[in-house]
């Protein structure tokens, strides 16, 4: 179980510029789905963005508190058009 | 042989490989049953290799690809994350060109 804002703040340290938000799947507090908006994804590909979130959270998904991430990387042009 | 060179057989020696908890009959997680059905649609071959109780070899494939999860779709010896990615490209057409490719160069 974590709590939201400090998933946020995990985000933030690697991603200060990030619009993050976060929906809890189940309830339960450790299946999320999270939305960040970041010029840190400009210039990379689907896997790398990704890589980029897992490594941000990789301290809560390794000690379980985090079992189920999705992840939507978007660059704040890609946000502005969905 | 090294857990390495034993990834990179198996990556090698199949088209599409997927590295998931349980097996092809018997998924044993939701994510991994997901992709199996993501390339069931498909109709081609493709191999699940069981390493929820192999640590050391879960740990390898983890350093090797810079990714923490499973599964791991590997496909044409190319890495590409889950289906969150692999759906991400179905939608934009990329998947299936992708595996006709790796089935045209049959050696």
């Amino acid at each position: 179980m974590i709590s939201q804002d400090i998933l946020i703040s995990y985000i933030h340290k690697t991603m200060p510029d990030a619009e993050v938000s976060i929906t809890d799947r189940t309830g339960t507090m450790d299946h999320f789905q999270v939305q960040i908006v970041s010029a840190v994804f400009e210039g990379k590909n689907l896997l790398d963005r990704q890589r980029l979130v897992y490594q941000a959270l990789n301290e809560p998904m390794q000690d379980g508190r985090i079992h189920a991430l999705e992840i939507k990387a978007k660059t704040p042009e890609e946000a502005a058009a969905a | 042989m090294t857990i390495d060179e034993e990834i990179k057989k198996e990556v090698e020696d199949n088209k599409i490989l997927i590295y998931g908890k349980g097996t092809k009959s018997m998924p044993m997680c939701g994510f991994t049953k997901e992709t199996i059905v993501f390339f069931n649609k498909y109709g081609y071959d493709f191999e699940v290799i069981d390493v929820l109780r192999n640590v050391e070899k879960r740990e390898a494939l983890s350093k090797m690809t810079n990714w923490p999860t499973l599964p791991k779709v590997f496909i044409d010896g190319q890495f590409y994350g889950d289906t969150d990615i692999l759906d991400e490209m179905e939608s934009k057409g990329e998947v299936e060109p992708l595996i006709k490719k790796a089935f045209a160069t049959e050696n």
